[in-house]
């Protein structure tokens, strides 16, 4: 984990109040594997408010075109608050403060080449950042990749042609309809599951806490297991504060908090107390 | 730049806050330990404690709200797994120590007295996030005497700190039953109870519904009451309380404190504390200050 003072190389608007943060980072992004975050200070100056910084998963590693050598870093922002907004707001070639990468990353293996059938992403809203380059390691496995995007309008499935352009089978859901099916996004996936009930399938899921719980349970049904990136108020993501802590179950399914920071902030979804939301 | 709190020498009079450093070691790879004067690590029970549901943390105007609840390896797990690690480092190692009940704080001290490589307790009796114990101590004076005399009596071999709550009518009556209990210093403050809520759901942003409010907003009153306190005591003060740069250090310094504690900035700044102690060798070599000391309580009123 490195603690540096990085450029903003570019921010691109992407509608519906989310932006992608480009920043200069080669070091860090040369570490980042699929699952890690980045703790990000809002401004150059690091006593400025908001104090605290604030996790972005890593969506994208950023090449040059030519030599494809690693330059920095994507992150997804979404404008929801005083840190984002200072984010959003920045201009190109302004300075601030990544910390990272960290965190538990997703779990790949090398034996689930030929033996994984599926890997099904689930995302719900910004939660496709964590999704990314995961989607990128599975297809380097020869495991395929179907991805399953919900949000409340289109506005909120951002960055579908990232995913487009891998090739892969994607499942588009909008709360109002204005995107692909109407309804909530385990509509689709429950639908493919019951489809493949004798196929090998690991679920991956990030997004709000209600979508990765019905992600669980239908995981749970199907008997396969599932990944999923979660969202806590982070102070320091050090495993310092103890802030980030989600209520989750231990092998004697005896109560436990496990820090989303050090613990997470990738967990299997059967250690999760899914009845008690951190935020 | 060194100073002297209770026959133990500190390098240098900056060492990090109680619950913001972890056990130290989870901070070496971003800043060098050796540059400071010692660590106050994370509180520890004799036993593990799980801690409060969550949501936990609340971030606020210039600070943040936390009801962590103790949630700590124990002493045990902290003696075996993470002092010997410390130990390898030049910084001093001053243990926090928590408990629910007089016997809990006897015990978590008795059990450290007889351990290498800790150069004080800071007896933690001013925590407002756990129901039971702590903060109970804080409440009467004549409470406070008697856990601080029972532990020191504990402890006849490490320097004891009591920590102190400023949620109290009048802190320099705490630090007066501290120091006749034999208390070796006092480290002050703790954090401010406070709280915060959702105006969308009606629900507080805290399950604890509570919290301690920590960071550069409680900087003033912290600084404040360091200044009260050494008013009234002779033992060292260790000043605690949204210490963020070298500037505010300083501050805490002139009121009287001997030492202080970095808190809430270590979170948002991993190496707050090395800028801090750096920036103090700076300001002194610049204002020609032989001795850091010198400092120490020397405000003009």
């Amino acid at each position: 984990m490195l603690d540096k003072r990085v450029r903003v190389r570019d921010i691109r608007p992407l509608g519906g109040h989310n932006y992608l943060l480009t920043l200069d980072s080669p070091e860090q992004a040369r570490r980042t594997q699929p699952g890690h975050f980045v703790m990000i200070k809002c401004s150059d100056d690091v006593q400025e408010n908001p104090l605290l910084r604030r996790p972005f998963s890593v969506f994208d590693i950023k090449r040059t075109p030519r030599s494809g050598r690693i330059t920095g870093l994507d992150i997804l922002v979404k404008d929801v608050g005083i840190g984002t907004r200072r984010l959003v707001e920045l201009q190109r070639g302004d300075q601030i403060h990544s910390l990272g990468p960290q965190g538990q990353p997703f779990r790949l293996q090398d034996d689930w080449r030929g033996r994984l059938d599926f890997a099904c992403l689930v995302a719900g809203g910004v939660g496709i950042a964590a999704l990314y380059l995961l989607a990128h390691a599975l297809i380097s496995k020869q495991i395929t990749p179907v991805l399953f995007y919900g949000g409340k309008t289109a506005a909120d499935l951002v960055l579908r042609d990232y995913f487009e352009q891998l090739g892969i089978e994607t499942h588009y859901t909008s709360e109002n309809g204005s995107i692909g099916e109407k309804g909530l996004v385990t509509l689709p996936l429950s639908r493919f599951l019951k489809q493949h009930p004798r196929s090998n399938l690991r679920l991956f899921s990030c997004g709000p806490w209600g979508m990765m719980k019905a992600t669980h349970e239908l995981a749970i049904r199907q008997g396969v297991d599932c990944e999923v990136s979660l969202e806590a108020r982070m102070g320091c993501s050090l495993g310092a504060c103890m802030g980030c802590v989600i209520r989750a179950w231990d092998q004697n399914n005896e109560e436990q908090y496990l820090r989303v920071c050090l613990e997470g902030p990738v967990m299997n979804s059967r250690t999760v107390d899914w009845n008690t939301p951190p935020l | 730049m060194s100073v002297t709190i209770a026959g133990v020498e500190f390098k240098n009079p900056v060492l990090t806050a109680s619950g913001t450093f972890a056990y130290g070691i989870e901070f070496a790879h971003l800043m060098d330990l050796n540059s400071i004067g010692g660590i106050v690590v994370k509180g520890i029970s004799m036993r593990p404690i799980k801690g409060n549901p969550p949501p936990r943390i609340y971030e606020t105007a210039s600070g943040m709200l936390n009801a962590i609840g103790w949630q700590n390896i124990g002493a045990v797990e902290f003696t075996t797994k993470k002092l010997p690690a410390l130990r390898k480092f030049q910084t001093r190692v001053v243990v926090n120590v928590v408990g629910f009940t007089l016997r809990d704080y006897l015990e978590v001290t008795r059990f450290l007295n007889d351990c290498r490589g800790i150069a004080a307790l800071e007896l933690n009796i001013s925590c407002p996030n756990v129901k039971h114990g702590g903060f109970h101590f804080n409440q009467k004076p004549k409470d406070t005497f008697d856990v601080t005399a029972k532990t020191k009596k504990a402890s006849p071999r490490i320097p004891l700190w009591v920590k102190l709550s400023p949620n109290v009518t009048d802190i320099r009556d705490f630090a007066r039953a501290c120091e006749d209990a034999g208390a070796d210093a006092l480290s002050v403050v703790n954090t401010f109870v406070g709280m915060a809520i959702d105006t969308v759901r009606r629900r507080p942003r805290l399950k604890y519904v509570t919290g301690g409010l920590s960071g550069p907003a409680i900087k003033p009153v912290a600084l404040r009451m360091v200044w009260e306190t050494c008013q009234v005591v002779k033992i060292p003060v260790i000043g605690i309380g949204g210490i963020a740069n070298t500037d505010d250090a300083l501050e805490f310094l002139l009121a009287g404190a001997r030492a202080i504690q970095v808190g809430t900035a270590n979170f948002y700044n991993p190496s707050a504390s090395q800028q801090i102690a750096d920036g103090l060798e700076r300001y002194c070599r610049s204002h020609e200050i032989p001795d850091i000391n010198q400092l120490v309580g020397s405000l003009r009123v």
